[in-house]
């Protein structure tokens, strides 16, 4: 086992880790580096200011909130996304009724039909679902106030985004909506996966439905559970979630902070206020914050492994 | 599988010449570096030399080489790029030797900044939208040329007359922001204001109401008629002030307008400032906003009061070009300066808020800075101005410019209203000095949140003085004062 | 009520009886409410989940054809007759034909090195000991974690400096090595979960680690591969940053680039109706290759439970 073994590890590490070293790594260091300067993003000159960037980030009022709202998305995005996916995965693939000689659990009728439509949010480009939910949002012509008023319930009119109370909920419910899809089908394919005489076998037992998801089938699919964890968090903190806040919210950011996410902040530093090494110095705290939230995830939800 | 780095490149089929790529490669490290560790290397590694000058004659008076490649960034946003194009068309034909390399971004910062960085800057920019490069960091790091030789050159129509005489009033003094030195060129020229139906106001039977208590006088008989007051684009609050400012201007004078620019303490504390925030908090505690305004972005508000949803729109003269697909034909659109409290106001009727919009920079690291001036003197000249004018609905710097066209409704009331105002036209600089204290904090977390009703008028003036006392304190922003 | 859509393999199932299936001939009361009960209720659900899926775009496609006016005005009505000039105007504006083709070749290049130099990355650092093993893991997972936006003046130059600016290798490259973090962290899960015994078998006979690799582990990784393919797909699909900064010659400009550049004007020139015409151009052929290929995709996801 030993023969060659190391050089079969560095020849298939070699191409990947230098691709990742060169393209992303050192540009990353260097971005670090910058967050102990002055740089302001247009042009090369700076100088070092040591840690005087981390100590005004700890000052700043809109870096806390900016770090309060980007917490909430990590835990509340994932939270409501795989339990809906793994509500609706499990409805697909055991909620049906069922029927005289056939096999203990069967997923609904037209269990591929709900596969496809429940996918289709997931191929559209996030910009565009912003976009989209921006229009159905607005509380004058849009289509979610219409829709109360169309039902009778004319003195229900929301302000949704203008609403500080409601916006961050409004921007979180899109994410959830253009991401439940893509779960919805890694879970059932999961679940399909698992023997049907472990089902049967637990139903032999007396379990109802409730017990036997969380008795056989939850055990059975969490590490894919655990990786759609991590990759929603990292969403919630990154790219998606600075998509739909700086496409939909007010300002964007607003109402009065109430949406301010540390990527749109980073952002609006750097491309806004020509202050592109205060905006690194947050970056290394959302990187901080990412690196904790998946080490947490990753250490809570060490199991033992279930092999079938 | 092999393991040296050159693989890299091989397995992805960029293996021609692999010599040369691993030489590059070195390169790599080599520039990066270089701006690491010289805290201040004024270039950052291109190689090219600036253009050599070309030989100045009366044609040709900024010396530009006519056989230099120019290079000009546009930004593009509600004026579209047409008017740029044919602009580049004529200083093609003036020196047909010249390759011009014409480009069209929404995204100017995260195109131009590494080019900044690296010391290889186009050679003129239009520097605006959302993505517009921080002008007071341009500027402090010494990134853009002093454009005064441009100002001082004979204009393009008249050799007997500098381009500094041909422009309107106060764009020279805009594109200052410490001593003498111009370093940004606004093209266009916007007039800030109340924006109505001419047609709406006509069926309600009533004129452009002068004072506070015909506002709202108007505002309870447009309601009685099913439509709103206001509306005004709730989600970028920062529109509020193209009203609100002048009319500041207006009931406590200039100074006002000045302290507040100047961050100077308790500038907002102010009375004329006080009672301003209270009429307009009067149009929300009143009903007259339109309903769900809050939720709207620029765009949907402005459909909103073109569908005559509501009467009255605080907007700049662009939406007469942005909403020109949803403006009706018979709408009669107008602007108006702001209304103002009473009789005791500092300045009559008719101040207005007028000034330069669409910032052209030449980078002082430019490689044919020349040829971005002639491309600017070429823009400023009547018959390019004309051009804008008639295709985007816009004035531009140049003064003059509108005869022989015919203007559109918007334009006209427009032009007017200047010439009302005459000498009484106000221009807060807050918006360009500080952005995000205009932009993020009072315009957002200030006067949204009061228009919303979710802060009464002292509440809003004092959060957004702690917000303009915390920039003056802001050690990490370069601050500005009026001369 | 029988589904035969469902692709639950089931072995035995009908062959054998067993259960609660034996007592069909008088099935206990409480069992059958409880079935109808939980059939009514799932079907519900799912129903409503459905048509909120589905209403948003059906409003797009159909606002699509509308004039501004009426978007506005009434939202919920049908379009008076079918706007195609929305289309045309969307499909110039946007290049779509032009950067379809770019978008194409550069997603499908990198999607296919992704999984490659991915998979070799992670299986090695999932079946093997190794001083760094955890270091690299961590490197790998961390790049996750770190805004790109602040990346991109030196990265601008790292690509300068490798003449690779404005190429679409060169851009592969670059969304090769922004997608390897997280298919480094799930395939490396997932190389963990296969089971060691097998590849242990082929090395004892003889094979090389390579060989292993490629013949034996590799086909055993398809369900990973396919979900983090499509992972990958969505997102190199949808990246518009990286080409922003490193693509910037017109005719070499991606889909998206299209996209941004037809939303961002909608913000300045008002044209609703041509926007909504180009984000359905835009969703329409990544909606149409998941349909026609939804079978593969979930067969490929499921295939791991024929091991």
């Amino acid at each position: 086992m030993q023969h060659g073994k190391y050089r079969f590890i560095a020849g298939f590490l070699a191409v990947p880790l230098g691709l990742y070293a060169l393209f992303v790594v050192w540009p990353f260091i260097q971005s670090i580096y910058y967050s102990f300067t002055d740089w302001t993003g247009l042009s090369p000159e700076f100088e070092m200011v040591g840690f005087g960037n981390y100590e005004r980030m700890l000052d700043d009022e809109i870096f806390w909130k900016s770090l309060r709202h980007s917490l909430l998305f990590a835990l509340v995005l994932p939270l409501v996304t795989i339990a809906l996916a793994l509500f609706f995965a499990f409805m697909i693939n055991a909620g049906g009724r069922k029927r005289k000689g056939g096999p203990a659990v069967t997923g609904v009728r037209g269990a591929s039909f709900y596969q496809i439509v429940y996918f289709f949010p997931q191929v559209l480009s996030i910009a565009i679902v912003a976009l989209l939910f921006a229009f159905a949002y607005n509380p004058d012509s849009g289509a979610v106030n219409s829709l109360l008023r169309g039902i009778g319930l004319d003195g229900v009119q929301p302000l949704w985004l203008g609403d500080p109370d409601l916006a961050l909920w409004c921007v979180m419910a899109v994410l959830v909506w253009s991401t439940v899809g893509f779960f919805v089908v890694l879970f059932s394919a999961g679940m399909a996966s698992i023997p049907a005489e472990l089902y049967e076998a637990a139903l032999l037992d007396g379990a109802n439905r409730v017990t036997t998801f969380f008795r056989v089938t939850l055990p059975l699919l969490w590490d894919t559970v655990q990786s759609g964890w991590v990759y929603l968090g990292i969403l919630a903190l990154g790219a998606e979630s600075f998509a739909v806040v700086q496409i939909m919210t007010t300002g964007p950011g607003g109402p009065d902070y109430s949406t301010t996410v540390m990527v749109l902040y980073v952002y609006q530093k750097a491309f806004r206020d020509g202050q592109a090494a205060y905006a690194t110095t947050i970056g290394v705290a959302l990187l901080v914050v990412t690196l904790a939230f998946a080490a947490a995830v990753m250490r809570l939800g060490r199991r033992e492994r279930l092999e079938y | 599988m092999g393991s040296t780095s050159g693989e890299n490149h091989e397995s992805a089929g960029v293996g021609r010449r692999d010599l040369i790529r691993r030489s590059a490669a070195l390169g790599l490290v080599s520039v990066p570096a270089t701006s690491f560790l010289s805290a201040c290397a004024s270039s950052g590694g291109g190689g090219e030399d600036k253009a050599e000058s070309g030989e100045r004659t009366a044609k040709n008076p900024l010396g530009v080489n006519d056989g230099a490649r120019m290079e000009f960034v546009l930004f593009d946003g509600g004026f579209g790029t047409e008017y740029a194009e044919d602009a580049v068309r004529i200083y093609e034909k003036n020196f047909p030797r010249a390759e011009v390399k014409f480009s069209a971004t929404q995204k100017i910062q995260s195109t131009l900044q590494p080019r900044f960085n690296q010391g290889n800057p186009p050679d003129l920019i239009d520097n605006s939208g959302a993505e517009q490069m921080d002008m007071g960091v341009l500027v402090g790091k010494n990134q853009l040329a002093d454009l005064t030789p441009l100002l001082d050159a004979p204009s393009y129509d008249d050799p007997d007359k500098k381009v500094r005489d041909t422009l309107r009033p106060g764009i020279v003094e805009m594109g200052r922001f410490d001593g003498e030195k111009v370093w940004v060129l606004y093209y266009a020229y916007t007039v800030y204001g109340v924006w109505y139906s001419q047609k709406a106001l006509d069926a309600l039977d009533e004129q452009y109401p002068q004072t506070w208590d015909q506002m709202l006088a108007v505002c309870a008989k447009a309601r009685k008629k099913g439509m709103a007051g206001w509306t005004y684009a709730g989600k970028y609050p920062y529109y509020i002030p193209f009203s609100l400012y002048p009319m500041i201007g207006k009931v406590g004078g200039r100074e006002v307008l000045d302290a507040i620019d100047n961050l100077e303490p308790n500038a907002w504390k102010h009375p004329a400032v006080k009672a301003c925030f209270e009429a307009y908090y009067e149009l929300y505690r009143k009903g007259y906003v339109l309903r769900g305004t809050p939720g709207l972005d620029h765009i949907q508000s402005q459909t909103a009061w073109a569908r005559g949803k509501a009467l009255f729109l605080p907007n700049g003269s662009w939406v007469e070009n942005e909403s020109a697909n949803v403006i009706p034909a018979d709408f009669g659109l107008a602007v108006s300066a702001p209304t103002g409290l009473g009789s005791s106001d500092k300045l009559p009727f008719g101040t207005l808020w007028a000034s330069g919009g669409e910032p052209f920079v030449v980078p002082a690291g430019a490689r044919n800075g020349a040829g971005g001036m002639e491309q600017l003197r070429i823009m400023l000249g009547e018959a390019a101005s004309k051009n804008f004018t008639s295709k985007v609905k816009s004035l531009t710097a140049f003064d003059g410019g509108t005869d022989g066209i015919t203007l559109t409704p918007g334009l006209k009331s427009g032009v007017a209203a200047l010439e009302k105002a005459g000498d009484n036209v106000v221009n807060p600089r807050i918006q360009d000095w500080y952005v995000q204290l205009q932009k993020e904090k009072i315009g957002v977390a200030g006067l949204g949140e009061m228009m919303a009703g979710r802060l009464t008028p002292a509440e809003a003036v004092r959060k957004i003085q702690g917000f303009a006392d915390e920039t003056a304190r802001d050690t990490s922003i370069k601050h500005y004062k009026h001369a | 009520m029988k589904t035969t859509e469902n692709p639950a393999p089931v072995p035995d199932g009908s062959g054998a009886p067993v259960a609660g299936a034996d007592h069909r001939a008088g099935p206990p009361p409480k069992e059958k409410r409880e079935g109808a009960v939980l059939d009514v209720f799932s079907h519900g659900i799912l129903v409503v989940w459905a048509v909120m899926v589905v209403l948003p775009l059906l409003w797009a496609v159909m606002t699509s054809f509308k004039d501004d006016g009426s978007i506005f005005g009434s939202p919920w009505s049908l379009p008076d007759r079918l706007r195609f000039d929305n289309w045309s105007r969307a499909w110039t504006e946007a290049d779509m034909g032009d950067y379809f083709l770019n978008t194409v070749l550069v997603v499908g290049g990198s999607l296919v090195g992704t999984l490659v130099l991915g998979s070799m990355a992670a299986y090695v650092l999932a079946r093997f000991d190794f001083p760094g093993n955890r270091f690299v893991y961590y490197l790998f997972v961390g790049g996750m974690s770190f805004p790109v936006m602040l990346a991109l003046v030196p990265l601008f130059f790292v690509v300068n400096n490798m003449g690779l600016l404005n190429t679409v290798h060169g851009l592969i490259l670059v969304y090769i090595a922004y997608s390897l973090p997280f298919t480094v962290f799930f395939l490396t899960a997932f190389f963990r979960t296969l089971p060691a015994s097998v590849a242990e078998a082929a090395f004892v006979d003889g094979a090389s680690h390579s060989r292993t690799f490629f013949q034996v582990m590799l086909p055993m990784a398809r369900p990973g591969l396919v979900s983090v393919g499509i992972f990958n797909f969505l997102g190199q699909w949808n990246q518009y940053l990286l080409p922003t900064v490193l693509n910037t010659e017109p005719d070499r400009r991606v889909l998206t680039q299209g996209l941004v550049q037809l939303a961002v004007s909608q913000g300045y020139k008002g044209d609703w109706s041509g926007l909504f015409a180009g984000l359905v151009m835009a969703m329409l052929p990544v909606l149409a290759a998941y349909v026609v290929f939804q079978r593969q995709v979930v067969q490929g996801l499921t295939a791991g439970a024929l091991k």
